[in-house]
């Protein structure tokens, strides 16, 4: 069932271009190095890659010190609570590179672990960067605070499961979550990013 | 009351439309799930459905879509009133059916998910099972995304009721299901499984199912089902709408009535306003059930593979009969290697694999089902499931993704009463060898009337002649001159029976010099009489050379276009196939091992390896070319000249070259005294570190004993004491999971205080490494590697 509320956001593998300090940060290389074994993975990677995001626009209120009540989910988290300090309404997100990109990280884990490595490190960097191209959209009429991601600081990683419910995550991305909360495809994202106002 | 198997065969049938879209429109907040109406609202879940009834339709969901045991304790109490409330609608309507909806559990299976087949058959079962005796009548599967989760519903129904089942799946806007499954490899399975209708729903709407629908007109031969959205939810005016009207919805479901919809219905966004103009305009429209096509498929997670005048290649590569590697892999549980060989003959062009596992001294039955999980996780391929063993079969069959071939069942009774009944359960394309209780006929007209008994037994089990690939059975032309003849003479009277058909093509030429020789002229023979599927070696350049001009003159490739693409790539890379130093890195200018491995080229790297062994000892290939190269490459890596990525590829390129020395090295000789045990420890499953350590270890010629992620600390232990190995590397990259790192140094040095421990990964730093008593903490992978070398030079 589609949430009424939720939207969804698609990108094209060309839509997204894959930022540069990402990559280098997660290949271990100085910002604009590639090599043609690169190239040549980054090109198969964007063969398979499908972007998408869910988000809702929802109320949160903060009149509990260190706790953000966003009705559906009610998080203890002071870090959080400074984040969205002043925000009355906050996106709620969910993107994925989709399940593809699994298939492709396992078949390289067999045949190279080279090449795997730097997929590895190019599909995160992708999933970092599609994650700035929704925010960018989202942005487009409202002032929003950095996102956040459970996960991070004192937002605990739990709090996954009722945002990715309250997204219907499963039936919309394909996002599932295992028993440590860690999320299926790998290369996917939740975070909630605070509006401060009207641009 | 008419049986709504009956009906859907006579008459154009409706489902309704949207039920949570419209609950929520109705005051059910956003987040709130539908399913606890049926409690806390039973009045309003029981006026939807006779809204819906009133509009026209005949089936009507129950409010259960998202119920199962892991989101409500409550699930049976849910599930019963749910049913209670349809019923309450239906009560006194003529041909009104309440289908007992089920969705998806919201995990994702195994491999890639964490949740295991069984497990997700079970939380279906427990569903069926409480609504059993509730009055529903059909079981509606719907809203799937993954062709394996469906599976296990339907597996679940057909168990645990008689009541028909209804599958529907979404499909996204590049006509396939999130996991990646055609419409054809949708159809191929549920077909299998005995589905009743099968067909879509949700995710688009009507407009963008009719570039999928004719696919299910083309290939399924059962009822089937259309429920789109009203498009898609879009924010307008800071309102959520749903893109398509009732008059839009209602004028595609026209279109797709006409091209071969035969229920229809809604999903979100779709009311009973949609559903009534949508029957009103379709109700009268010609009606005819879809009729049943002489198709042969089987299947894999995405895609269908026809059999049928175009030859299917079948890899025969997993199967360890003479082949001494594999039996060693098997033995040793080394999936790598296996998986290695699959996605190996995956890209040489095979269609469908073979999976044969059957050793003595193994668990034949748990090594299948690994090898199928596993397999299926790294290549897309449909397989071949090949055992003697009934059981194994069976367990193999049920846990397959998609639709298989199951290799074999013969002419003896003792075989069809063990290999019917599971065809007759899970589905398959079956091979059928032309045995029987006297053996194998020595003339074509034997093998044949063996033939004909199987399709007839099948058919007494309702397995369709169309799903029966008959293995005439190809013997050894040097023992008997006249096997050749006789067993093409069988393939061209079954093909004039209209029986699909499969050889082991390797087989004839057994005992015979320059084999592929003759084992590529009987395939085009066999070929020429009408052969369907041959098992062979996608690695024979002779046979794929047969394979590609057969069908090029056949007319089976237009323009000739596959042929010109293999032919030109037979002449580009010759080298590669030799396995030579002009490989296909060659547009990189490279003139000697060293280059090739700095240069991280592992054809090149693999075929210099080749060319200086035949003038240099193994181990001056090592000790004056790979390693001086690697520690060029490792320099630089420490000295910040040279970046991971390069350090990697050089040591893959370096591990090639490894490999061609090793085979010159008789396997008593090679060097094992090297050796470690990695693994990324318990609750970890971050294994990118650890592998980036293992492919350096390799590369100087460690053996490396990988026993992968998320490892026990007593598996580590076992593993080290096994093979007697005195260094253990162990990874960790969250800060939740160095505990469990502590506590296998621990272990390791409770039971041997001579085995020493390296760690490394992102959390971890020198204090930490020193707090939870490691010997080393390598900051890098060429650490851990220097390191390793000392510690077995005695440093």
């Amino acid at each position: 069932m589609i949430n009424r509320d939720v939207r969804i956001i698609t990108a094209g593998s060309d839509d997204v271009e894959i930022d540069g300090n990402e990559l280098a940060l997660r290949l271990h290389t100085s910002r604009g190095y590639t090599s043609p074994q690169i190239e040549e993975c980054k090109k198969r990677l964007l063969s398979v890659i499908r972007y998408k995001c869910a988000c809702i626009r929802t109320p949160v209120e903060l009149s509990e010190e260190n706790v953000c009540d966003f009705g559906f989910m009610r998080i203890p988290s002071s870090k959080l609570y400074k984040n969205l300090a002043g925000c009355s309404e906050a996106y709620v997100m969910a993107l994925t590179t989709g399940i593809s990109v699994d298939r492709l990280l396992a078949r390289l884990n067999i045949v190279s672990q080279a090449e795997h490595f730097i997929t590895d490190a190019l599909s995160s960097a992708a999933a970092e960067s599609f994650c700035d191209y929704v925010c960018g959209i989202l942005t487009q009429d409202v002032y929003c605070v950095p996102r956040f991601s459970p996960g991070f600081g004192d937002l605990s990683i739990t709090f996954q499961r009722p945002l990715l419910e309250r997204l219907d995550a499963a039936n919309s991305l394909g996002i599932t979550l295992n028993s440590a909360y860690l999320m299926t495809p790998v290369k996917s994202i939740t975070a909630i990013m605070g509006i401060k106002g009207n641009r | 009351m008419k049986d709504i198997n009956e009906l859907i065969k006579k008459q154009r049938v409706y489902f309704d439309g949207g039920t949570g879209t419209v609950l929520q429109g109705m005051g059910l907040p956003a987040g709130r799930s539908p399913e606890l109406w049926n409690i806390e609202q039973p009045d309003k879940i029981t006026a939807l459905h006779k809204a819906y009834l009133v509009a026209g339709c005949n089936i009507i969901k129950t409010n259960t879509f998202g119920i199962n045991r892991e989101k409500f304790t409550n699930y049976r109490e849910l599930i019963s009133a749910g049913i209670a409330c349809a019923r309450e609608a239906v009560k006194g309507r003529e041909n009104a059916f309440v289908a007992f909806d089920m969705g998806p559990t919201g995990r994702l299976l195994e491999p890639l998910g964490d949740l295991s087949f069984e497990e997700a058959v079970s939380i279906y079962a427990d569903n069926v099972k409480a609504a059993a005796g509730c009055g529903a009548d059909l079981v509606l599967v719907e809203t799937m995304n993954d062709s394996l989760e469906t599976k296990a519903a339907v597996l679940a129904v057909k168990e645990n009721c008689e009541l028909p089942v209804f599958v529907t799946n979404v499909y996204d806007a590049s006509g396939k299901l999130m996991t990646g499954a055609d419409p054809a490899a949708m159809i191929a399975m549920l077909e299998a499984l005995g589905a009743d209708a099968i067909g879509m729903n949700c995710s688009l709407g009507p407009d963008k199912m009719l570039g999928i629908i004719g696919q299910f007109s083309r290939y399924s031969s059962t009822p089937i089902i259309v429920n789109p959205n009203a498009g898609l939810p879009e924010v307008r005016d800071g309102k959520t709408v749903f893109t398509v009207n009732a008059e839009e919805f209602s004028g595609q479901m026209v279109e797709l009535a006409k091209s071969g919809a035969t229920v229809l219905g809604g999903c979100c966004g779709t009311t009973p306003e949609y559903i009534r103009k949508m029957i009103e305009k379709t109700k009268d429209l010609p009606y005819s059930c879809p009729d049943e096509k002489d198709i042969t498929m089987v299947s894999s997670y995405t895609h269908a593979v026809v059999i049928a005048d175009d030859p299917v290649l079948i890899g025969e590569r997993i199967n360890p009969t003479g082949k001494s590697r594999l039996k060693e892999a098997l033995r040793s549980g080394d999936l790598n290697y296996i998986l290695n060989e699959a996605i190996k003959q995956a890209e040489a062009g095979a269609h469908i694999l073979d999976v044969n596992v059957g050793l003595p001294e193994i668990d034949e039955t748990e090594m299948m089902l690994r090898c199928v999980t596993s397999i299926q996780a790294v290549t897309d391929l449909p397989l071949q499931i090949d055992s003697t063993s009934a059981d194994t079969l069976s367990a193999a069959v049920r846990a397959y993704n998609g639709k298989p071939l199951i290799n074999s069942v013969n002419g003896t009774e003792k075989s069809l009463d063990a290999v019917l009944p599971i065809v007759q359960k899970y589905g398959g394309g079956l091979i059928a060898l032309t045995i029987d209780e006297k053996g194998i006929p020595d003339n074509a007209a034997d093998r044949v009337r063996i033939a004909e008994k199987i399709i007839s037994r099948a058919a007494e089990y309702g397995i369709k002649k169309k799903d029966i690939i008959v293995d005439p059975l190809a013997l050894t032309v040097s023992s008997n001159p006249e096997s050749a003849v006789v067993t093409l003479e069988s393939v061209r009277r079954l093909r004039a029976l209209g029986v699909k058909t499969s050889l082991g093509i390797s087989n004839i030429s057994f005992g015979l010099p320059q084999r592929e020789l003759v084992t590529s002229t009987f395939y085009a023979n066999a070929l020429s009489c009408g052969l369907n599927c041959a098992i062979m070696n996608p690695f024979s350049t002779a046979m794929m050379s047969t394979f590609y001009a057969y069908r090029a003159l056949s007319c089976l490739d237009a323009g000739c276009a596959d042929y010109i693409n293999y032919a030109s790539a037979l002449i580009s890379a010759p080298a590669v196939q030799q396995n030579t130093a002009q490989g296909r890195q060659t547009s990189i200018a490279v003139n000697d091992l060293r280059t090739s491995i700095i240069k991280g080229m592992k054809d090149a790297a693999a075929g210099f390896s080749e060319e200086l062994l035949k003038n240099t000892a193994p181990l001056d290939v090592i000790n004056e070319h790979i390693v001086p190269a690697l520690n060029e490459i490792g320099e630089a890596f420490e000295k910040k000249k040279a970046y991971l990525p390069q350090l990697l590829m050089s040591a893959e390129a370096a591990s090639a070259a490894f490999e061609q020395v090793k085979k010159r090295i008789p396997a008593d000789k090679t060097d094992k005294s090297k050796a470690i045990v990695l693994a990324t420890v318990m609750g970890d499953i971050h294994d990118i570190g650890k592998n980036i350590v293992k492919v350096l270890m390799e590369s100087y010629g460690f053996t490396v004993y990988d026993l992968g992620r998320d490892v026990p600390p007593e598996r580590i232990v076992e593993c080290a004491l096994e093979h007697n190995c005195k260094l253990v590397g162990l990874s960790a990259l969250m800060t939740t999971t160095v505990p469990a790192m502590a506590d296998t140094i621990a272990l390791l040095n409770k039971t041997d205080r001579s085995i020493k421990t390296m760690v490394g990964g992102a959390v971890l730093n020198q204090e930490y490494a020193d707090m939870i008593g490691a010997d080393f903490y390598g900051a890098d992978a060429m650490d851990s590697v220097r390191y390793a070398e000392s510690f077995y030079s005695g440093g």
